[in-house]
């Protein structure tokens, strides 16, 4: 399941993208899982561990991948480190969910702001009061509490 | 404080193009404070990589930045000391670096005379923006050059002006002085609760404990960006419309009770007076000037206490009068 804590948390990864740029392995983009999201939310094509094509920048190292995508790896990659997920927009919850599914473990991630994770149900744990929420409307109504704090 | 002496160097409007060969992005930014946000991947922090590129290298970067001022990028390591370095000038600063969180930030920033384009998430609560300064980056079009694609990218508002159809059953208003005070009487009179909410900070709370049908928050739209994430997030479990005026005294400068043609010029560009290093935001501004616009006449404001002269029946109806323009609805009967 993902677990989500909102607000601050110290031993959190807030700057995800440089963290990436200086932690990453080649290997990373020939997962398949990997190349969806890259396809997902960057529109980009992997060419190799060293380059992949995008379509707005053409071709690109890692390293200039979307602060979002960087992060998206990172948790999937890194799952026993929790990383700063408000580098990720949007575009990126829907991955998020599915990750704790494909690795088929807890994830956990810090939010500082309240992402929309879709109209649809899905189980999150909100690790500030461990409550498990099923939809948008339970989980506005325990992460507003905790924005800010 | 005359109007004449308000003009300074960074005020008003100030258009940004940035381009290579493959992107280019044209905006505009308009205050002290912008906050950039919305999906992964739409071209933030190539935008900011693209004006340090070219802040280091100039033209020989191949970039193309174009700006009546100048622009620079702020990152983490040394931002107090490079920062003090920067006058006169829009910073950029992009995701990832936490000090846009610090009380620190907040003060430096709040005497520079610099605007800040500010890529992040965060709510960043220590920051009074504007409502109207949370962009979006878009793609607008593309075309082929030479076997290349250019991609051509704008910014877009990401919260829009709210219409509420009929009365509210409750209004929350954010501070508890003068605005409390002429709104609760208008409500008193219609018969709708009127709550304070002290403070933008607790509008939220306020909004989940009302039990009423339909609610509606009245607060200072130029200092209530950091707000709008969580506020917007509530729409999805209450009821609730919120009607963002840069602030009351801007409500009743506009309404026309002070004279003036000067006066009624400037409210319809602000931006070209304010002065970033003086007010902070643009609600602070509009105090100030309605208190030195009224001050030793009758009609003198006090924003701790509500004169009760506005509670007049011809003044509080002009008021009330540009409260329904400006929500184009018709919130409150005169």
């Amino acid at each position: 399941m993902l677990k989500v804590f909102f607000g601050e948390m110290p031993q959190a990864l807030y700057s995800t993208s440089l963290y990436f740029d200086n932690t990453y392995f080649d290997g990373w983009l020939d997962d398949e899982f990997a190349q969806k999201m890259i396809r997902s939310v960057d529109k980009a094509t992997v060419l190799s561990g060293h380059a992949v094509e995008s379509k707005a920048l053409g071709i690109i190292p890692p390293t200039k991948l979307s602060g979002g995508l960087k992060t998206l790896l990172l948790i999937y990659n890194e799952p026993n480190k929790i990383f700063n997920a408000s580098t990720c927009g949007d575009n990126c919850a829907k991955w998020l969910l599915k990750i704790p599914k494909v690795l088929d473990r807890d994830v956990t991630v810090n939010l500082r702001h309240i992402m929309d994770f879709g109209d649809g149900n899905f189980e999150i744990n909100i690790l500030n009061d461990d409550t498990v929420v099923h939809n948008m409307n339970e989980l506005v109504q325990h992460a507003v509490k905790f924005i800010g704090e | 404080m005359p109007l004449s002496l308000l003009v300074s160097n960074m005020i008003g409007s100030h258009e940004i193009l940035v381009r290579n060969n493959r992107v280019q992005y044209k905006f505009t930014v308009n205050r002290n404070i912008t906050i950039l946000r919305g999906d992964s991947a739409s071209g933030k922090t190539t935008l900011i990589d693209m004006i340090a590129d070219y802040s280091r290298d100039g033209a020989e970067s191949g970039i193309v930045v174009r700006c009546d001022k100048k622009c620079v990028v702020l990152e983490r390591g040394n931002w107090e000391r490079d920062l003090k370095d920067y006058k006169d000038s829009i910073v950029f600063i992009d995701e990832g670096n936490s000090f846009v969180r610090s009380y620190g930030f907040a003060d430096m920033i709040q005497n520079s005379d610099n605007y800040y384009v500010i890529a992040t998430r965060d709510s960043l609560f220590n920051l009074p923006y504007s409502i109207c300064e949370i962009y979006g980056i878009r793609n607008k079009s593309g075309n082929r050059y030479q076997g290349t694609k250019r991609i051509y990218s704008e910014t877009y508002p990401l919260y829009n002006r709210e219409i509420l159809h009929g009365k509210p059953d409750k209004v929350i208003i954010e501070d508890s002085n003068a605005a409390y005070d002429f709104f609760r009487a208008v409500c008193g009179k219609e018969g709708i609760v009127c709550e304070t909410a002290c403070g933008k900070s607790n509008i939220y709370k306020c909004v989940q404990n009302a039990n009423e049908e339909r609610v509606l928050v009245i607060a200072d739209g130029a200092a209530f960006g950091p707000e709008m994430e969580r506020a917007m997030a509530l729409k999805r479990v209450k009821n609730v419309v919120f009607f963002l005026p840069e602030s009351f005294e801007w409500l009743i400068l506009k309404s026309g009770l002070i004279d003036g043609n000067e006066l009624q010029d400037m409210l319809k560009h602000p931006g070209d007076f304010i002065k970033s290093e003086r007010y902070f935001s643009w609600e602070r501004f509009f105090t100030a000037l309605l208190v030195d616009q009224t001050k030793d006449s009758y009609m003198s404001y006090n924003k701790s206490s509500l004169n009760s002269v506005y509670l007049h029946e011809k003044n509080k109806d002009a008021i009330l009068k540009t409260v329904n323009e400006e929500a184009d609805a018709e919130l409150f009967g005169r």
